[in-house]
């Protein structure tokens, strides 16, 4: 039945094709341009760490320790921490796992000066590279012993490793790092989140991850003069952002990020947190009340608008359109179903079902659903084409990928059926007789 | 007129499907047509920078560690006024199309108590570098100009130029020259006594909506301190030199300045108009996709509307006939046809603004967009409307062709 229904869409598709036509590229236009928004969404909306970002969450308190007129209230939540506080919430190891991160930006080189390249890595105290799931592919992490004896080691990535060395595997190596002379323990594959949402401060403008090529214990970074990218906050008096400097300890500048595993461990290490930043407060250091929040990787993101507003009005706006064509496309199916009319009652008075009416209809609107969505791969294709070329931080996210086609595959099934379902209804209701009379 | 509406109930579907799409349409014109119209603010506003082919803008300074203290910027910007050929030299904090470093801030009218957003420019010689217009007052006096501020000096007191937008806000009755202007609500906030109003001068803090703030600016005297990122305006004497001025000032800064630089960050040194267009690609880009979805939505909706009313004119075609028969005039059935649309597309029309409406508070409560102005409305209606006849015409005019000899055949 269902190739004989084929072979009936088929007959009439030939029938009126510039009306076909019509229908087919309202259709794919309404549709590529859905998948234009919707792949762009997808690619930004996602886990920026696959099964490990969803744990994550980041402490944020009001821990100014000087008064600050213009910001009496604290408008919004604030992420960094000083050393010292940084320090103390990762060592008492509440969460499952905790480390203290800052973007750094500087040069790395060979100790002999041949070599070297001006790269972004991760300041950190604690496991970092375990919490954040990036693969070593030669030695190891640096042990909490290194870190509290404020040891000289880094881990670097592969293609860092490659360019300073020539060769991967530069385990044992020395490099030199601002006035130090660091040993790799480990080299990393390259690495970066899918989005950005570490320490957003520093990385505003940037949608997408960047690669971290080195990681480093913080304390005996600072000690060989190398800093965060920026100092952070450094209170009254201090320079509104001074770049690359190690001398931070009046600054507020590491983010603390925890992995909490279930809503139970959330709220006790809000507890835990609270705790010590209300006797900080107490202690007259914190001279505001804290206001301790954790926030989990979706919300601080859309708190700091890593995502640009565009790319979810764009996305209202193609789906609002492909809502437009859906409906034109319902109604000038409807005419041309009702315009045959004489046919359907033939078939109707032969003895076909209402059922089977139905479904012949249906099966017409699918295929040309179908052919909608083939036409729309090429002009999804040239969307995103058209993406990549704009000047905006995403573009680089606007490829198409498998799991795209796929939905457009589905997407275009979907919206065949759906606006043939209420001229395929409209016309199944035709009496039999009355139009053989007519006729 | 009951013979124009009773038809539109008998057949319900296709008049629904005709109405349904003008809802949809307007909607999505409203809001689409209201944020292409808040990304044109940018790119239609006088930014207020006078012959921007002379001027050249080095950007992206940034000192490594402590910034340069105002002393030594000011040696930098006397060996960039010894280059041949600089007319003037600004060096300030920040400039119009920069984004890198801003200020901004709440700013009260003392007396009237009016508030507004500003962003506020500081700098030497920066009336002259920018060529501003000064439409009321005077330009700072060279002592005004020579105050090195120990912070970034958003927070002293002194002398002030705003723009005529900003004087016209904070100071309705329109006297703002000798007012004053405080810099921020704290009890002890510095205060500004405006001295000279010019013409225009763009905010480089873009929002989502500037309407009413683009153009809301103010110019203090003075080389901020404590602050990272200087940036230097230099103003060719003759605009075919602009290019090797740009050069001379590449070299002389990288000369003086190079060493404490951070690493790995390019300065940019610019021509203003390049910088103008970088500044603003974005919202052309953006403007460009705009417009094509609104078309677009207006093309589907205008074949959507043909198409149906194609069909239901011709189901019609033996009443047509009939009305024809007993007494019609092709003019008659002309305006039948046209009514029909009109009422229809009205009815769409009131769904739409609703729906219009709906999504922009929608819209509002996710992105960080302003309430819809209501003048999209009637607006939008309008071009429904007509869209709507110009739809319709070629269907009506085969309805009116329709001969009375019709009504006698069966079918």
């Amino acid at each position: 039945m269902f190739r004989y229904y084929l072979d009936l869409a088929w007959r009439r598709c030939r029938q009126g094709p510039s009306m076909v036509l019509l229908l087919v590229l309202t259709m794919a236009i309404g549709i590529a341009s859905c998948m234009t928004a919707l792949t762009i969404f997808g690619a930004l909306s996602g886990e920026p760490l696959p099964g490990i970002s969803p744990y994550l969450h980041v402490v944020t308190m009001d821990a100014r320790q000087a008064v600050d007129a213009n910001n009496n209230d604290y408008d919004k939540p604030d992420a960094y921490l000083n050393l010292t506080d940084a320090k103390a919430l990762v060592d008492a190891q509440r969460a499952r796992q905790q480390v203290a991160l800052a973007q750094s930006y500087t040069l790395v080189g060979r100790p002999d000066g041949k070599q070297s390249d001006q790269v972004q890595g991760l300041l950190a105290h604690g496991p970092l590279l375990a919490m954040l799931g990036v693969p070593l592919r030669h030695g190891r992490p640096w042990t909490a012993e290194e870190q509290a004896a404020q040891a000289p080691v880094v881990v670097i990535d592969s293609e860092l490793a490659q360019k300073l060395f020539g060769t991967e595997d530069a385990v044992g190596r020395s490099v030199s790092l601002g006035s130090g002379s660091f040993r790799v323990v480990g080299v990393s594959a390259p690495w970066k989140p899918r989005t950005q949402f570490l320490d957003v401060q520093r990385n505003q403008g940037n949608v997408l991850g960047q690669p971290e090529q080195f990681f480093v214990p913080a304390q005996a970074a600072l000690a060989a003069g190398v800093g965060p990218l920026t100092a952070g906050e450094c209170g009254k008096g201090a320079a509104v952002v001074s770049f690359q400097s190690a001398e931070v300890d009046k600054c507020r500048w590491l983010e603390v990020w925890v992995a909490l595993d279930t809503p139970a461990t959330v709220a006790a290490y809000d507890r835990f947190v609270a705790g010590y930043a209300d006797a900080q407060h107490a202690a007259g250091r914190f001279v505001y009340p804290p206001q301790v929040a954790l926030y989990g990787v979706p919300s601080w993101m859309s708190m700091n608008h890593v995502v640009p507003d565009d790319v979810g009005l764009n996305l209202a706006l193609a789906g609002a359109f492909l809502l437009l064509c859906l409906v034109n496309v319902a109604g000038l199916l409807a005419a041309r179903f009702l315009r045959r009319q004489a046919d359907v009652t033939i078939r109707r008075a032969l003895g076909a079902s209402r059922r089977d009416v139905f479904a012949q209809h249906l099966v017409e609107t699918g295929v040309l659903g179908l052919i909608g969505g083939a036409l729309a791969l090429p002009l999804t294709w040239l969307g995103l084409w058209i993406v990549r070329m704009q000047p905006v931080a995403y573009a680089d996210a606007a490829h198409f990928s498998v799991s795209a086609f796929a939905a457009l595959l589905l997407l275009s099934l979907v919206v065949g059926l759906v606006v043939g379902i209420l001229p395929a209804w409209r016309v199944c209701r035709q009496p039999p007789a009355m139009q053989i009379k007519l006729g | 007129m009951r013979h124009i509406i009773q038809p539109l109930f008998r057949h319900r579907l296709m008049p629904l499907l005709v109405l349904l799409q003008v809802a949809l349409a307007c909607a999505i014109a409203c809001n689409a047509l209201f944020l292409l119209q808040q990304r044109l603010v940018p790119i239609l506003a006088p930014d207020g920078i006078g012959q921007p082919d002379k001027l050249v803008v080095a950007w992206n300074i940034a000192s490594r560690g402590k910034p340069w203290p105002p002393s030594r910027l000011r040696e930098v910007q006397a060996s960039l006024r010894a280059i041949p050929g600089v007319a003037a030299v600004g060096l300030a904090g920040s400039l119009p199309m920069e984004t890198s470093a801003q200020m901004n801030g709440d700013v009260i009218g003392e007396g009237t108590g009016i508030q507004a957003d500003a962003a506020v420019y500081i700098g030497d010689h920066l009336r002259e570098a920018l060529d501003l217009q000064l439409v009321a007052g005077r330009d700072f006096s060279a002592t005004e100009q020579g105050i090195d501020y120990r912070d970034i000096g958003i927070n002293q007191s002194g002398p002030a130029i705003i723009t005529q937008a900003l004087a016209d806000h904070l100071f309705p009755d329109g006297h703002a020259l000798g007012k004053v202007v405080r810099i921020g609500r704290d009890a002890d906030a510095a205060r500004r006594t405006v001295v000279g109003v010019v013409e225009h001068l763009m905010r480089n803090k873009l929002e989502q909506d500037n309407r009413s703030n683009i153009d809301y600016s103010m110019l203090f005297p003075g080389v901020p301190g404590q602050w990272p990122m200087p940036v230097f305006a230099v103003r060719a004497g003759v605009e075919g030199d602009a290019e090797r001025v740009r050069q001379a000032v590449k070299a002389t800064i990288t000369r003086e300045l190079g060493v404490e630089m951070i690493q790995g960050f390019e300065p940019t040194y610019q021509m203003y108009a390049d910088m103008r267009a970088n500044m603003l690609a974005k919202s052309k880009a953006a403007v460009w996709l705009l417009s094509g979805v609104s078309l677009v939505v207006l093309i589907v909706a205008l074949v959507g509307i043909m198409g149906l009313t194609g069909y239901w004119v011709q189901q019609r075609t033996r009443q047509i006939g009939i009305r024809r028969a007993l007494g019609a005039r092709r003019v008659d059935i002309l305006r039948q046809v046209q009514i029909e649309n009109l009422l229809v597309v009205g009815a769409g029309i009131v769904l739409g603004m609703l729906l219009a409406y709906a999504v922009n508070l929608w819209l509002m409560r996710h992105y960080e967009l302003s309430r819809l102005p209501w003048i999209y409305l009637p607006f939008g209606a309008a071009l429904m409307l007509v869209l709507g006849q110009l739809a319709v015409l070629a269907p009506a005019r085969r309805a009116a062709a329709v001969p009375p000899v019709v009504a006698t055949r069966s079918a």
